[in-house]
């Protein structure tokens, strides 16, 4: 019985197009199972938000999505009291003469309250899929202040009391290591590294994104960029710049690449003109390596 | 929903919690939260497949990348370690045996290194119970790094240098950000609603830009050091904007550019390639003067913080040294020289070249290794202060 059920997680990722591997489908498996957030690291570009997406699919959840960025702060991923409209009220209930005790009771109600994602994940009436993309981009103290949210599911407001969740939100957080992330905060997930895909995995996907390209030609496509991974870039391609790059030469009708023409698509796949001008240089090498054939 | 396995006293529950030790001993943090979660996936899974076993432990028990990248080899070592044992008494006592074993192998390896040069006295180092990689590196000396631990030093310097890059300043700034409500600035902008508070107004710390001047001694003396100070100059560009770099044996070439634009091993080359009297004799005196006549009147200011990174030997006159350090000293924040030598127990800045420098510097500190770089970097974001002798003493905490 168990092993079907991660067997269907692989197929569930499948029929949503996406190409996943033994330690990504038990990695999910586990945290859907063990109710515990997923965090999901690796190089740009290999699908690390696709996870949360197609999981969100996959389940027939709700996706909610926080996007890090540097000075992301509580009001922005928890609550914020709506000031504007407060102070209205209270205009409008002064005018009625109401007695203050009964006016502050009032004040901080449900209303006021604008749910920012985290806790729009918590209070959500069903399961929902809660994505915490780039978490390294956020600073330090945003990611203590996650840990409550992380390991107790609840949160807490000073003029409320502690909200607790309905249906523990499905969490993947993902980072590209561009800072180390605390160790408080790693303890409270299981750990997904997601590496460039090898040679099989790559084309695998290709064909399942891009059906439209011919057989040789994703061959290929993948095959350079095995090889191009293996120089030093400032930045190394990803996965989706593969399928971006297949998509391109397929709408081309290509069936199969040569030099002029991986240097007219080049931009494509980098997007440094270091990178560009280095990969020139060395093109004729690569695409023997490719086993491409030069056609001069 | 299968019952939870660790309810049940089983000696697989027992060998999984021997395996959890087994990685703390590794420096893994784990504790019972994780061997809980190890033993409840386990329930979820079937256990005639191995590689599922061990995808589950993989999964639960790694919490970074370099765990997660170790986490085969270790895997196979435990449960073969394992195998070999007959019963389970003698199995725990191996498994002791082993860990001591392994810990001391670890132990005399760090030692071997530790002695190299007979930089670090041996006092200073305290076996602890786990470690990560870095805080082993931390400790290594420079001259004998390997590539992969070239690396990780330099992310971690990557990350020092931005925070020197993004320091505080006393002043404040207007901000969206709710952090900080400015309580004057409030009342001011809600004058016009009559005094009725509406909106309100936060601040948050202005950023105080530091400038760096580096300047990188490439000579003979300093070779077992210079590639890696060069490496650090290179994370030290990339990572900071405000910075200009500039390395010297017998003359003074500006390398900025040249690091700013070019990937490592290239930009290496280059000016290897630039600077003829590489890993030659030095001249510090005629190349700082050389600096404050050309450079000085444009790149100092009282924002910037100069490094000075060399061991002090000098073949030149050391007036003109004075001279220079004296102008540099006066134009700056503050003048910090790293000396690589700096780090051994019986050091005193006994060179000339080095006596000369020492009423102009802030700071001179050791720089063989991650600990006292940071340490060094650390203290230049202070005030410069005229009070304290500069010279980095070794019990410094």
């Amino acid at each position: 019985m168990p092993q079907k059920e991660l067997a269907e997680i692989q197929e569930m990722f499948r029929e949503q197009g996406y190409i996943s591997d033994d330690a990504i489908a038990m990695s999910v498996y586990l945290a859907m199972k063990l109710e515990k957030p997923l965090l999901v690291e690796g190089p740009a570009g290999v699908g690390k938000t696709e996870i949360g997406k197609v999981m969100a699919k996959a389940m027939e959840a709700d996706f909610i999505r926080l996007q890090c960025y540097e000075g992301l702060d509580s009001t922005h991923a928890l609550y914020e009291w709506n000031y504007q409209h407060q102070l209205l009220h209270l205009k409008m209930q002064e005018q009625k003469g109401l007695d203050p005790k009964q006016l502050e009771a009032t004040i901080f109600a449900d209303k006021f309250l604008l749910k920012r994602p985290v806790l729009q994940a918590i209070t959500h009436p069903k399961k929902a899929v809660l994505l915490i993309d780039e978490i390294d981009r956020a600073d330090e103290e945003f990611e203590s202040f996650l840990l409550e949210v992380l390991s107790d599911w609840q949160v807490t407001i000073p003029e409320i009391g502690t909200i607790s969740a309905t249906h523990k939100p499905q969490t993947i957080l993902t980072g590209n290591r561009t800072r180390e992330l605390s160790e408080a905060l790693r303890r409270r997930c299981l750990y997904l590294w997601i590496d460039y895909p090898d040679f099989a995995k790559e084309l695998a996907i290709v064909r399942s994104k891009v059906p439209e390209a011919d057989e040789n030609l994703g061959k290929q496509v993948c095959a350079f960029m095995q090889e191009l991974r293996q120089m030093k870039l400032e930045k190394t391609p990803g996965v989706s710049e593969t399928i971006d790059w297949a998509r391109a030469l397929a709408s081309m009708h290509l069936k199969h690449l040569d030099k002029q023409l991986v240097e007219d698509t080049l931009g494509v796949v980098l997007k440094d003109w270091q990178d560009i001008r280095k990969t020139q240089d060395a093109l004729s090498e690569l695409l023997e390596k490719t086993g491409v054939e030069s056609r001069l | 929903m299968p019952p939870e396995l660790h309810t049940y006293q089983t000696s697989l529950s027992a060998n999984i919690i021997q395996f959890g030790r087994f990685l703390r001993s590794k420096g893994y943090s784990i504790g019972p939260q994780e061997e809980s979660d190890a033993l409840n996936a386990l329930g979820f899974l079937s256990m005639r497949k191995e590689d599922l076993f061990r995808q589950a432990l993989k999964t639960v028990f790694s919490k970074n990348f370099y765990q997660f990248a170790q986490f085969e080899d270790l895997y196979r070592e435990f449960w073969s370690e394992l195998d070999r044992a007959q019963d389970s008494k003698l199995k725990k006592k191996q498994d002791k045996k082993t860990l001591q074993q392994s810990s001391l192998r670890k132990e005399l390896k760090f030692q071997a290194l530790k002695d190299w040069l007979n930089l670090n006295p041996s006092e200073e180092e305290q076996p602890t119970a786990s470690y990560s990689d870095l805080e082993v590196l931390s400790r290594k000396n420079f001259s004998d790094l390997s590539p992969d631990e070239m690396e990780l030093i330099l992310s971690a310097l990557k990350r020092i240098a931005k925070r020197l890059a993004h320091q505080k300043s006393r002043l404040r700034k207007r901000t969206k950000k709710s952090s900080h409500l400015d309580m004057k600035q409030t009342v001011r902008l809600n004058m016009r609603t009559g005094g009725e508070i509406q909106r309100l107004v936060f601040s948050e710390k202005k950023e105080r830009k530091l400038k760096l001047v580096l300047l990188c001694d490439v000579s003979r003396s300093m070779e077992l050091y210079s590639r890696f100070f060069v490496h650090l100059i290179y994370a030290f560009q990339n990572a900071y904007d405000k910075i200009e770099t500039f390395v010297f044996s017998t003359a003074l070439h500006q390398v900025s550019e040249i690091l700013k634009n070019h990937e490592f091993g290239k930009a290496f080359a280059m000016i290897s390639e630039r600077v003829p009297q590489w890993s030659g004799g030095t001249t510090i005196g005629s190349c700082l003067m050389d600096f404050t006549t050309t450079h000085a009147h444009n790149l100092l200011d009282k924002k910037t913080i100069v490094f000075i990174l060399s061991d002090g030997w000098d073949t030149g006159d050391h007036q003109s040294m004075e001279n220079a350090m004296s102008v540099i000293y006066k134009k700056s924040k503050k003048v910090i020289w790293l000396n690589p030598l700096a780090g051994s127990p019986n050091f005193s800045p006994e060179v000339l070249g080095m006596k000369t420098a020492l009423p102009y510097l802030d700071l001179l500190a050791p720089a063989h290794n991650l600990k006292s770089l940071k340490q060094a970097l650390y203290l230049a974001q202070r005030r410069r202060n005229l009070t304290t002798s500069p010279v980095f003493s070794q019990n410094f905490h």
